[in-house]
Order: C-alpha cells, then sequence, then structure tokens
C-alpha cells in the first residue's frame, strides 16, 4: 500500500503524528468516561495504528524527509518498530496491572506515547538540536511516569532521583553541543563530520565529545553514570520499568550510534583531534559498563534490581560497537537491540504477571515457582538463559555477531578489540551465574505451598508474544538481522 | 539414499525429549516405555549409518542464515571419527534409560534430560558447521546442569552451578577462536564467512604459523576444560560425585569425548601448524593428566570419585595419542575414546550402584562383597580389569596403542627415557583398581555398615552393564571391527603432519 500517496511529505513522521493524535484524545477520553479500561483501549488501538503504519513504511522501503527535520530511512525505521514494540508492550499490560495507577490512567498513557514520541523523533533526527529535544521529550515524560504507581511512595523517591540526575545529564549534553556549536558553526551532524575533516580541531572539541558522551551516558546508564537506574526501575511500575529498561535505554544507544558512529566513521579523517582516542574510551566504558553491571547483579536480592544492573551489562555489550566502529558491528548492535527487548521485555512481564498475583520482588520470592506456575518459569528460564546467552535462543544469536564483531572483520581478524571480546565473554559466563541462580531458585529449591497461580491473561498474552519472538529470532534471525545490516549500512554508507 | 538418516538421529531424540517432557502426573510412569522406545530407534538408525558403506552419500545440506557478513548452514556428515561416538551415544543412551528404570522422582523429566542430552550430543557429533556445533556444544549443558542440581547428591547445587559456570567459560573462549578461524577464512577466499567445515578445515591450514598456533591455544583451552585435561579438571570430581548414576554415564561416557572429538576435528585438522607449535605442550598436559589422574585415585575413599578421576587419568592417555600427532597417535586415542566410553559405564554404574544398594560409596566402609553380592563383585571386577588395560579386553588396546605411539615418538626425538611415565602410568592404574578391589570386594565382610537388606545387581541393571560387557570383550578381541572405521581417517589427519 502506498501510504506516502495520502500524507504526501508528512509520510516521514506519520507514525509519531498517529502517536500525537493519541496522546491529545486519550486524556480526554479519561475525562469524559472515567473508565480505565476505556482508555486503555483507545490508547492501544492508537498504539497499534502507529505500529500498523509503520510497518507499511518500513516493507515498502519508504525514504523521505519532512521539513528539513526527520527523514524517515531503513535505520529510523527499524529503531521506530523497536520504540513502538515496547511502547505496545507496556500499554498492553499496563490496564491488567496492579501497580499502574487508576486515577491519572488517562494522563499515563499519553506520557507513555508522549515519551514513545520523542523516541521515535530521535531515530529521524540527523541534528544535534532535534536529537536533544527528542531526547528531552521522552526524559521529561518518564519522570512523570516514574511516580504514577499505586499506592507505594518508592516511587516518588524514584521520580525525584530521576529528575536531578536527568536534568546534570542534560546540562551537560547542552553544554557539549554549545561547544561544538561555538567551534563549528553547525549542529547538523553531517556538516560537523565534513567540518572535522576540513578543519584541525582543538582540545575544546574533545571535551565538547565528553560532555556529551556523559550526558547521554547518563541516558544507557553506562558505568560510571548507571547508579540511578536501579533504584527508579525498583521504584516504578512494571511496565514503567519495562518501558524505561528496554525503549529509553534503546533511544540512547541509538543517539551514540546516530552522533558518535556518523561524526567519527563517515568523517573518518578526524583522527586529527579524538578518532582513535575516543574509541578507546568507548571501548573503556564498555568494559567497565558490562562489568559493573554483572558483578553488581550478583549481589542483588530484588529481582528488579537484577534485571536493572544485568541491562546496564547489556548496554555495555552494545557499546563494542562504538569501539569497533564498522557497519557489521553496527547491524550486530542494532540486532541485540531488538533481541534484548524480547528477552528483558519478558523478564520484567513475567515479574509484573507474578506480582498481580501476590508474588514479591525478592528473588527468594520465586521458590518452587515451577510447581506453582510452570509456564512462567518456563518462560522466565528461556528468558534468562537467552540473557546469558545460552543457543539457540535470540540473545545468544544477538551475541555471537556482537561479540565475533570485535574480533575481526571479513577481511581478516584483528587484534585491536580481541580483549574487549574476551572482556565480553567473560561477563557472559559472569552473568549466567545470576541468572543460573533465578533458574535454581525456580525449578530446584521447594516453596512453602504448591498452590498454583493465576495471573491476568493480558499478561500470558505478551509473555508469549517475547517467547516466540526470542526462540524466532535465535533459530531464524535473519528475519531482523536482514533490516538491521539495512540500517547499518544506512547509517555507515 | 533419500532418508535424511543424520538429522532423524537429532530429531527423534527431541521428539522423545518433547513427548515425555509433558508426561506429567499419572503417566509419568510410563515415561521410561516413550524414552526407551526413541533410544531404542535411535540406536537402530546409528547401527544402519555405522554399516553404510560410504558415509558421504549421508552428508546433509540445508541453507540456514546467509547474511552479508556471514553464511550458516544446518549441515550434518559422518567419518570414522564421529561414527564411533555416534554409536557410543545411542548405546550408552538407552543403556541409561534401561538402568535407570528405577528412578522414582519425577520420571518424565529424568527421561526428557537424557534425551536432550542426547540432542546435543548427536548434534555435536555430526554437525559439520561451525556454528551448529557450537549451538549444539552448549545445548548439553543445560540437561546436565538440571540433571546434576534435580537430581544429584548433598552437593548438588554447587556441583551443578560450577559444571555450568567452568565449561562455559570454556566454550565461550572456544567461541572467540571459532570467529577468528571464520574471519581468517572469509579474508583469504573474500565474501562472506562461512562456517562450515569443509571450507574452514580445507584453508585454515594454509594461514599463517602464528595465527594458527594463537588460535590453536582459544580452540585447545576449550577443548582441554571438557576433556578434562589437568590443570583445569576440577569440575570434574564436584560434577561426577554429585551426579546422578545416569548422568555420570553419560558425562564420562560422551561429554568429555566432546573435547577430545574437538581437539582432533578442529586443533588437528584445520591448524595442524598450531598443533606442531604446541606439541610439546599437549604431551606434557597429557603425562601430567595421566600421572596426576592416577594418583588421585589412589588417595580417593569415593569409589565414585575414583572412578573420575580415573576417567582423567584415562583422558590423559587420549590426549597423548593425539599429542604424538602420527597416525598410530591418533587412530589409538579415537580407540581409546570409544573403549574409555564403553568401560567408563561399567564403572560409574558399579559405583553408584555401591551408593544405591549399600548406601554409601566410601571405600573403607566396604569390605567383603564378593560372597554377598556376586553378581555385582563381577561386573566390578569386569569393569576394573578393562580399565586398568587386561589383555582381551578393550581397554587393553587402546593403552597399549596410545603407548605404542609414544614410544614411536620418544624413540624418535631421542628422549627414550620418558617412556618411565607410562610405565609409572600402568603400576598407578593396576595399583588402585587391585587396591580398590581388595578393600571393597574381599576379605572379611565388613561390619561397618548394615548389609542385611542388600540386594544384588537388579535384572534391568544387570541388562545395561551386561551389554558393556560384551562391547568391552567384543571389541577387545576383535578391535579391527572399530579400527577399521578410525584408520582411514587418521591416515587422512596424520598427513596433514607430514608423518604417516
Amino acid at each position: 500500500m502506498d501510504i506516502s500517496s495520502i500524507f504526501g511529505d508528512f509520510t516521514a513522521i506519520i507514525p509519531m503524528i498517529a502517536l500525537l493524535i493519541g496522546v491529545l484524545i486519550v486524556p480526554g477520553v479519561h475525562l469524559g468516561l472515567k473508565k480505565p479500561t476505556a482508555t486503555w483501549g483507545v490508547a492501544l488501538a492508537v498504539v497499534i495504528v502507529s505500529l500498523v503504519l509503520n510497518v507499511i513504511l518500513l516493507t515498502g522501503d519508504y525514504q523521505g524527509t519532512t521539513l528539513d527535520m526527520a527523514s524517515y530511512n531503513p535505520y529510523s525505521g527499524l529503531m521506530i518498530l523497536l520504540f513502538q514494540i515496547v511502547l505496545f508492550l507496556a500499554v498492553f499490560v499496563s490496564n491488567s496491572s496492579i501497580e499502574t495507577t487508576r486515577n491519572n490512567t488517562g494522563t499515563y498513557y499519553a506520557l507513555m506515547m508522549a515519551a514513545a514520541m520523542g523516541m521515535m523523533f530521535v531515530a529521524e533526527s540527523s541534528d544535534l538540536i532535534t536529537i536533544f529535544v527528542g531526547v528531552e521529550l521522552t526524559s521529561i515524560s518518564s519522570y512523570a511516569l516514574v511516580t504514577l504507581k499505586r499506592g507505594d511512595s518508592r516511587a516518588a523517591e524514584a521520580g525525584v532521583k530521576y529528575v536531578v540526575i536527568g536534568g546534570m545529564s542534560t546540562a551537560l549534553t547542552l553544554y557539549g553541543i554549545s561547544m561544538i556549536y561555538g567551534l563549528t558553526g553547525t549542529t547538523e551532524i553531517a556538516a560537523i563530520a565534513a567540518q572535522t575533516q576540513l578543519t584541525e580541531l582543538n582540545w575544546m572539541f574533545g571535551i565538547a565529545m565528553v560532555a556529551m558522551i556523559a550526558g547521554y551516558g547518563f541516558k544507557i546508564a553506562a558505568v560510571p553514570f548507571h547508579m540511578w537506574a536501579p533504584d527508579v526501575y525498583e521504584g516504578a511500575s512494571t511496565p514503567v520499568s519495562l518501558f524505561l529498561a528496554t525503549g529509553s535505554k534503546k533511544m540512547g544507544l541509538g543517539v551514540f550510534f546516530q552522533i558518535f558512529l556518523v561524526m567519527f566513521v563517515a568523517g573518518t579523517a578526524c583522527s586529527a583531534i579524538a578518532g582513535e582516542e575516543i574509541r578507546y574510551l568507548f571501548a573503556i566504558i564498555a568494559a567497565f559498563t558490562m562489568t559493573v553491571g554483572n558483578v553488581v547483579a550478583i549481589a542483588q536480592s530484588n529481582i528488579k534490581r537484577m534485571l536493572a544492573y544485568s541491562s546496564i551489562a547489556q548496554a555495555g555489550y552494545i557499546l563494542i560497537v562504538m569501539a569497533v566502529m564498522n557497519d557489521y558491528a553496527a547491524s550486530a548492535g542494532i540486532f541485540h537491540m531488538f533481541t534484548h527487548v524480547f528477552m528483558k521485555g519478558g523478564a520484567f512481564l513475567i515479574v509484573g504477571a507474578l506480582i498481580c498475583a501476590g508474588i514479591g520482588e525478592k528473588i527468594s520470592d520465586y521458590r518452587g515457582l515451577a510447581k506453582r506456575a510452570p509456564f512462567l518459569a518456563f518462560a522466565m528460564m528461556l528468558f534468562l538463559f537467552s540473557l546469558a546467552g545460552i543457543p539457540p535462543l535470540a540473545g545468544f544469536t544477538s551475541k555471537f555477531f556482537l561479540f565475533s564483531s570485535a574480533v575481526g572483520t571479513v577481511d581478516g581478524a584483528t587484534s585491536e578489540w580481541v580483549w574487549l571480546a574476551f572482556v565480553a565473554i567473560l561477563n557472559s559466563a559472569i552473568s549466567l551465574y545470576y541468572y543460573a541462580r533465578v533458574v535454581k531458585t525456580m525449578y530446584v529449591d521447594k516453596g512453602e505451598t504448591t498452590e498454583k497461580i493465576k495471573v491476568p491473561k493480558i499478561f500470558l498474552a505478551a509473555i508469549v508474544i517475547c517467547l516466540v519472538a526470542v526462540i524466532v529470532l535465535g533459530v531464524y534471525p535473519q528475519l531482523v538481522f536482514n533490516y538491521c545490516e539495512a540500517a547499518a549500512s544506512f547509517l555507515l554508507p | 539414499m533419500d532418508v535424511p538418516l543424520l538429522s532423524l538421529l537429532v530429531i527423534i531424540p527431541l521428539i522423545g525429549a518433547v513427548i515425555t517432557l509433558f508426561m506429567g502426573g499419572e503417566r509419568q510412569k510410563y515415561a521410561k516405555f516413550v524414552a526407551l522406545a526413541f533410544a531404542a530407534v535411535t540406536l537402530v538408525l546409528a547401527l544402519v549409518v555405522l554399516f553404510t558403506k560410504d558415509f558421504s552419500t549421508l552428508d546433509e545440506y540445508y541453507g540456514w542464515i546467509d547474511t552479508a557478513a556471514m553464511k550458516m548452514g544446518i549441515s550434518f556428515s559422518v567419518d570414522g571419527l564421529s561414527i564411533l561416538m555416534v554409536f557410543l551415544t545411542s548405546l550408552l543412551v538407552l543403556l541409561v534409560i534401561i538402568f535407570s528404570s528405577a528412578e522414582s522422582d519425577r520420571p518424565n523429566y529424568f527421561h526428557t534430560l537424557v534425551l536432550a542430552m542426547e540432542v546435543g550430543l548427536m548434534g555435536v557429533y555430526l554437525a559439520s558447521d561451525y556454528f551448529l556445533f557450537y549451538i549444539m556444544w552448549e545445548i548439553t549443558l543445560i540437561p546436565m546442569y538440571f540433571m546434576i542440581s534435580w537430581y544429584g547428591g548433598p552437593r548438588r547445587h554447587y556441583a551443578a552451578i560450577k559444571f555450568l559456570i567452568y565449561t562455559h567459560v570454556a566454550s565461550l573462549v572456544m567461541l572467540i577462536g571459532i570467529f577468528a578461524m571464520g574471519f581468517e577464512v572469509a579474508s583469504m577466499l573474500g565474501g562472506p564467512v562461512d562456517f562450515s567445515f569443509d571450507v574452514i578445515n580445507d584453508v585454515m591450514p594454509m594461514a599463517s604459523e602464528t595465527m594458527q598456533s594463537l588460535l590453536f591455544a582459544l580452540l585447545f583451552f576449550g577443548f582441554a576444560v571438557k576433556m578434562p585435561a589437568v590443570p583445569f579438571h576440577t569440575w570434574l570430581p564436584d560434577a561426577h560425585t554429585e551426579a546422578p548414576t545416569g548422568g555420570s554415564v553419560l558425562l564420562a561416557g560422551v561429554m568429555l569425548k566432546m573435547g577430545s572429538y574437538g581437539i582432533i576435528r578442529v586443533c588437528l585438522e584445520a591448524l595442524p601448524a598450531g598443533a606442531e607449535y604446541w606439541q610439546w605442550v599437549i604431551i606434557t598436559i597429557a603425562v601430567v593428566s595421566i600421572i596426576y589422574g592416577a594418583f588421585a585415585c589412589i588417595a580417593q575413599k569415593d569409589l565414585k570419585k575414583m572412578v573420575a578421576f580415573s576417567s582423567i587419568s584415562h583422558m590423559g592417555m587420549v590426549m597423548l595419542g593425539i599429542g604424538v600427532l602420527n597416525e598410530a597417535g591418533v587412530t589409538f586415542a579415537i580407540f581409546q575414546m570409544f573403549a574409555h566410553g564403553l568401560i567408563t559405564g561399567i564403572l560409574f554404574m558399579v559405583a553408584g550402584m555401591a551408593g544405591h544398594n549399600f548406601g554409601t560409596r566410601e571405600i573403607p566402609l566396604l569390605g567383603g562383597l564378593a560372597g554377598k553380592v556376586p553378581v555385582y563383585a563381577t561386573f566390578m571386577m569386569i569393569g576394573f580389569m578393562a580399565s586398568l588395560g587386561l589383555p582381551g579386553l578393550v581397554g587393553f588396546w587402546g593403552e597399549f596403542g596410545v603407548i605404542f605411539s609414544f614410544y614411536e615418538f620418544i624413540d624418535a626425538n631421542n628422549m627414550i627415557w620418558m617412556i618411565v611415565f607410562c610405565l609409572l602410568s600402568l603400576m598407578l592404574t593396576a595399583g588402585y583398581y587391585l587396591w580398590a578391589m581388595q578393600r571393597t570386594l574381599f576379605g572379611p565382610e565388613t561390619t561397618k555398615i548394615d548389609l542385611s537388606h542388600v540386594h544384588d545387581v537388579s535384572k534391568t541393571e544387570f541388562a545395561a552393564m551386561a551389554v558393556l560387557v560384551a562391547c568391552v570383550a567384543f571389541f577387545g578381541v576383535w578391535p579391527d571391527a572399530a579400527l577399521n572405521f578410525i584408520e582411514p581417517y587418521a591416515h587422512g589427519v596424520a598427513s596433514l603432519f607430514g608423518v604417516i
């Protein structure tokens, strides 16, 4: 179907426009009907419409630009799809979760859609300012979203923490952008890359880069800017944690790809100032992020905190791309983001479902779960093993591509980043320890009761979606990997 | 033949595993018959493959992942190296199911795990694509983990997680080696990375010696942990002591062979220059494993732990044969793998039964069992004798052949004094087995444990062990039955080293 003939120049942002309409009408629906379920239905319908529109664009290989600002291309289309899947999962289960607010339902869904819209705009941007605006739209919506949790004061604490940290990261980013504008006279990434080739840039440029890396490093919870993540994920309601851990983090990684990969690979001659050093900086951040994430995860007794730390570690794996800086690595990184959505999303969904059934967030609460909820325990086992990278699950396949990119390219094996691959595999092994511990708790330890657990059907449906995706992407990765390759080759021509 | 025999060898146990998984509740007591049927069909198929004249007609290839950067296929093939392992796997799985028919704690899951393990093992031995090989390699871990942590002894959690992490780290190191081989070959041929054995094992030997020896180190580490070779062996005694008998039989009988299989298949076939570079390291590790394993055996009080350490010693023998890098060495290393698989099955069954029947496996607590349980004593004696290399039984040919080829090698290198190690190992092996036998079977009947309720070998246990004893005797009298498969293959591998 050719929808570009209907929407003309605005086709590129049509998935966001759909959400924007949702953002505007959903609070109205809530105020008018006062029925959370009706509000949920409208929100879900809007999300699905947006998803369908994007799938049509993506499969139709549409490329176009709206107002010289937002461009739809293989990369942005794929990232938008990823954000929409996250949004869909989060919205889908929100109404059935007992953690979701019942008083501000309209606001809740509107904020969630606004946050997703911000992510999508980021994916379509190629200018530091539009990226900044998109990131802020997401961040500010998320701050409020975190506090919207029923009957738990921890949410407010988490929200405040998030605002303070987020504000600081915003300031850093903006500082970096302003310096870059001062040095190059532009905020367009491609133009900056071209500038770096023409003129030799001084140390100011380096400082600007570092400020931006730090600012956006907060968003992806890269070490040492990670402290907020476990508190926020633990404090927020589970659908929101899912949304933040899988969506907002991917936006941050997408920003890294769009700014730094493009700037340093497209502007190859930038070695004059910072090219090599920046790669090593990224490699060190990646190594520390995965190591700290995994090692601290071992000590956690709360499953949401454990998953939060494991998210930090997974972001560390994806940061390998920033050190390797080639298109194969980028495609592997994007693919890992996809698989991560399903396996981490699935794990959070199970946690959320069990909270609805009265099971706590402590890992020890999961004792004997295999007897009480055989399907949930089995699904959780697969998600955790997938996160650990056990074949033939999706997490293995994406890690396979990702780690292999550090060992070489089709031009031969190289030794430059092999140490990073070693750090990554050792981390994989560490992670297997704490994932296997949860599996052991569920399957081997005896629970206090063997009473069967009933969880909301909606949660089960969402979990099944994730489970199918984890298995299918593991066995047949090409389904998405081809799109990832197209996206990467667009980003790094 | 049009029947995809090799994929069926993987698929049939998989179907069996899925079916038994869902046989909960009332139906779980029938799970063993279902498992038995599937294992029997697999064994029959393995025999059909064994008696196929030309193995190359069985090759299978299905396209799978085909991206701009990488190409992986689902491809299976069988040759003189893998066929014996395939036969051994299908045989041991069947016997384990027969042997464990008394398992009453969630028997359906037990059989699911056994069959799932068979899927992984068959996959490892049949795969001819590195990606598939690695996947299958990792798949074997999960059932074994559950086998130990569900059905194991008192310290099972510790043993299970140690096994899982230890071997997982090793596999990951191996994975990096696989990546590097893939990229290196791709750079030589151009185009995407093709992970098939054919391509990599053909082209990789032409890579530079530095590259080969580097990659050899990575891959060898991955395989040596699995084997396990000293000093990477510490997971094995724990895993074995805690694993249920059936799990131990599969672990020692066929899972350890994955390590030596990998060394021959990957390290020798694809990286011959690396093997030559590291030859003395391999031999040193082998000799240390043999001697250390044997000494450790003497010190053990637990019968099962003793058998576990004897596995380290005997797998060291396999490594020694590989390290010699000539035709006889490789031939008898493979034969020793096969022989050890058969013998260790009996040994672990005997050791496991001590735990079930007498309530303890502590050697000092046992004594004078020959009069009380004569059938059990006979099996133990046959197992021990086969393992210490009594002529006429299968163990003799493996050890004799490896030592023979090692002698040839040290003779050529003017280091004939090294034969001392071999003699020492033979003496120690005979020593710990005979001593253990004397303390458990002979002498005055023990009073330290209550023997009044002790019963002798049950029918199913008898059947399982009798089949293994028959095999041990058959291949002991007529080793050519196995050697005929191995020799052409070993000839091909040895030609890579220019020593025929």
